[in-house]
């Protein structure tokens, strides 16, 4: 994003980031502000730029598994699948029904650890560390599950090309049936709780607006979008993995607020409850993966997946050999990022940190950076003895 | 030997020392009760149960770095956490606490004591703009406006037990309660949970801990503290705890008053746990309010309650 000129009136300034405590990573927003309403806000990416794209491309196709699981900790299971459909397609491979549907259980069980902990992370941003850790003891519950699963709870390390590298046993099965009843409650407590305690939706309620036009216009995916009341949900309009064989609903809500935002999240682990309910009656017997040659031929390819914060979307175009030719990830805070600015202006600094949040930021996922001159248009490319180089005399003059 | 004993007391018990033991030990209590309430165990290895947590914490930053910025008022910066940590002990000195009169008492040390309460927050202010930190500055406003909501409601209250023992004496409505046979609280309920609302906004606690919100404006006006003067200023505000239990105790709670006379200091301390109880108990339940939420919630609810126990306490008296 450009850098904003700086105006030479005498409005005060607060910096969010880029350490801050209510950013679990680096980014930077700065607030102009008056009294305690904010004025206008800056945002600037790049601060935890890790250039993945960039390795992606040097590598194979299988070290970039691990590569790809590791652009984000908490979807790390959306982005491998995303990455593994698109190659799949490349390769012209159909996987076994039987990958499709650990592929979706999985997928799911990670969308509720996500949710709980961006709950969590709500209920600390305003003040209310008791059911933070509460959120947090619960969702011990999935990460446990997710264990079971995959032998971790973060980076599962489940989907591999042409399949999924571990089978799910009858006992495993048993063991989530049980564990999604206990989440399955525990949500619907916490939406009782959301809802009674004035105190919490004093907080959420009208704050943080986002008009559904402005929502469609700035292309904002996810919980975000479907908080305008936008029935937007790849899971539907374009299923993937098992999504075709199951019936679950798209939750809306209409107030545009961070309090829409929380309870499309609450519905939804109600709803992947009942997606992996569903999973488990009628996943089929068979094998859990197909054997894949390392060379790919050449194509192009764009892959899209309903991650826990939206839509997630690479593109992939391949050579011939066994590295990707090119490789790009839009990551849905990305998508997000316009929309945040709209939101942001015009409320309290007091809001700033449960609104950020309300949009399930991870940006991690999302960083990049591209140099360009404000005033000619300009764009270019450094190379990092340049980058170095520019660091030093940026800390000289400073 | 009248200076010796008068020192003893000062320096001992109920004295200064009485009292810092005292605010470590409210500290470990109401971090161990919040960790309890929020399914955790709270400090736990320093000390039976965690116990020296708090004297361990104190000790560990007064030995670290002390850092002042370039852009700072050193005056201000350098004697603010000290007067933070005094103004409290000022308060106490006049607060019956082993027997049924303060250290030092006279007639309207109530009025001296709200005082007290004011000028912390004049010192907290001062402490804010002396560390010119931008996140500094947003947390002293806050302190500020946030004072103007609590104290009317906090000085209406605390008048009720001065009104109902016709004194405006702390020692002197201590006694007065030990004489009738009665607590305060018993006639003033609505007069004690005002109290203690305000007293939570005045100690900064959730949901009123807006001028240190931690994710809004990283430390508030403790953001450029460190070392010596960031561990002057947590014994401050644990003293701060103190002051304003063992005010309520005092006021509303009988004092040293018990049922097996001759015990007084354990009886205070009784009920002054009861009190952090509660301080403890309210932080846990609630999302923090914004300030503007919360200067309108003290002029809407929490004034016209004060007053209203005011009237009911004249209309009972006459």
């Amino acid at each position: 994003m450009p850098e904003q000129q700086p105006s030479l009136d005498d409005s005060f300034i607060i910096p969010i980031g880029p350490q801050h405590p209510a950013l679990k990573e680096f980014e930077y927003f700065e607030l102009r502000v008056d009294g305690e309403e904010i004025i206008d806000v800056s945002v600037r990416l790049g601060y935890n730029h890790r250039g993945i794209e960039k390795a992606i491309e040097s590598r194979t196709y299988t070290q970039n598994l691990y590569l790809i699981e590791r652009i984000c900790g908490i979807c790390s299971h959306a982005h491998t699948t995303c990455y593994c459909q698109a190659i799949e397609e490349l390769l012209g491979v159909t996987i076994p029904d039987r990958a499709r549907y650990i592929r979706t259980i999985v997928a799911e069980l990670e969308r509720i650890h996500s949710h709980l902990l961006w709950l969590g992370i709500a209920a600390h941003e305003i003040g209310f560390d008791t059911l933070f850790m509460y959120i947090w003891a619960d969702r011990e519950i999935v990460m446990d599950l997710l264990e079971l699963i995959s032998g971790n709870r973060v980076n599962y390390a489940m989907n591999t090309i042409g399949g999924v590298t571990r089978d799910m046993s009858p006992e495993l099965l048993d063991n989530i049936r049980e564990g999604i009843a206990k989440l399955e409650s525990r949500a619907r407590f916490y939406k009782d709780l959301c809802v009674e305690e004035g105190s919490v939706m004093q907080r959420v309620v009208g704050v943080g607006v986002l008009q559904p036009e402005d929502a469609l216009h700035l292309c904002a995916v996810g919980p975000t979008l479907r908080a305008c009341g936008i029935a937007n949900d790849l899971r539907k309009d374009d299923p993937y993995a098992a999504y075709d064989a199951v019936s679950f609903n798209v939750i809306t809500y209409d107030g545009c607020d961070v309090a829409s935002r929380m309870f499309v999240r609450i519905d939804e682990l109600i709803e992947s409850v009942r997606v992996i309910d569903q999973c488990l009656h009628c996943m089929p017997p068979g094998p859990h993966k197909v054997k894949v040659v390392r060379k790919v031929p050449s194509g192009e390819v764009v892959s899209r997946v309903e991650a826990p914060r939206g839509e997630l979307i690479h593109y992939a175009r391949s050579n011939g050999t066994d590295q990707p030719e090119r490789y790009k990830v839009r990551a849905p805070t990305l998508a997000n990022m316009p929309a945040l600015r709209k939101m942001l202006v015009g409320g309290y600094i007091a809001d700033v940190p449960i609104v950020i949040a309300g949009i399930d930021p991870c940006f991690g996922c999302l960083d990049r950076m591209s140099l360009v001159d404000v005033k000619t248009g300009r764009n270019w490319i450094w190379s990092s003895d340049q980058l170095r180089r520019h660091s030093l005399t940026w800390r000289q003059q400073a | 030997m009248a200076t010796a004993g008068m020192i003893i007391r000062v320096v001992i018990l109920p004295g200064i020392l009485l009292l810092c033991v005292l605010a470590f030990l409210w500290e470990w209590l109401d971090r161990k009760f919040v960790a309890r309430l929020q399914k955790r165990h709270g400090p736990l290895y320093t000390g039976p149960a965690g116990i020296l947590q708090p004297l361990a914490d104190f000790v560990k930053l007064l030995a670290k770095e002390d850092i002042e910025t370039t852009e700072a008022d050193k005056p201000l910066f350098r004697i603010t956490p000290v007067l933070l940590l005094a103004l409290p002990l000022v308060g106490l000195f006049f607060i019956p606490i082993a027997t049924v009169t303060g250290l030092a008492y006279f007639e309207g040390d109530l009025i001296l004591v709200l005082f007290v309460f004011t000028l912390l927050v004049i010192t907290i202010f001062y402490a804010g703009w002396g560390s010119a930190d931008r996140f500094s500055i947003v947390g002293v406003m806050r302190s500020t406006i946030q004072m103007l909501a609590y104290e009317v409601p906090l000085n209406l209250a605390l008048i009720g037990p001065a009104l109902a023992a016709r004194s405006l004496s702390i020692s002197e409505i201590v006694q007065w309660q030990s004489a009738n046979g009665r607590w305060l609280i018993l006639s003033q309920p609505l007069g004690f949970a005002v109290a203690l609302i305000s007293l939570m906004s005045e100690l900064e606690l959730t949901p009123f801990d807006i001028p240190e919100a931690e994710t809004e404006i990283v430390a508030g006006w403790q953001t450029e503290f460190s070392g010596r003067k960031l561990a002057l200023i947590r014994l401050g505000e644990d003293m701060d705890l103190v002051l304003a239990s063992s005010l309520l105790v005092a006021l509303y709670l009988g004092g040293p008053d018990g049922p097996v006379p001759g015990l007084g200091l354990l009886w205070f301390l009784i009920k002054a746990v009861v009190v952090v109880f509660l301080f403890s108990n309210l932080r846990a339940v609630f999302a923090r309010f914004r300030i503007d939420q919360m200067v309108n919630w003290c002029w809407k609810y929490l004034v016209p309650a004060a007053i209203g126990q005011i009237i009911l306490t004249e209309l009972l008296l006459a």
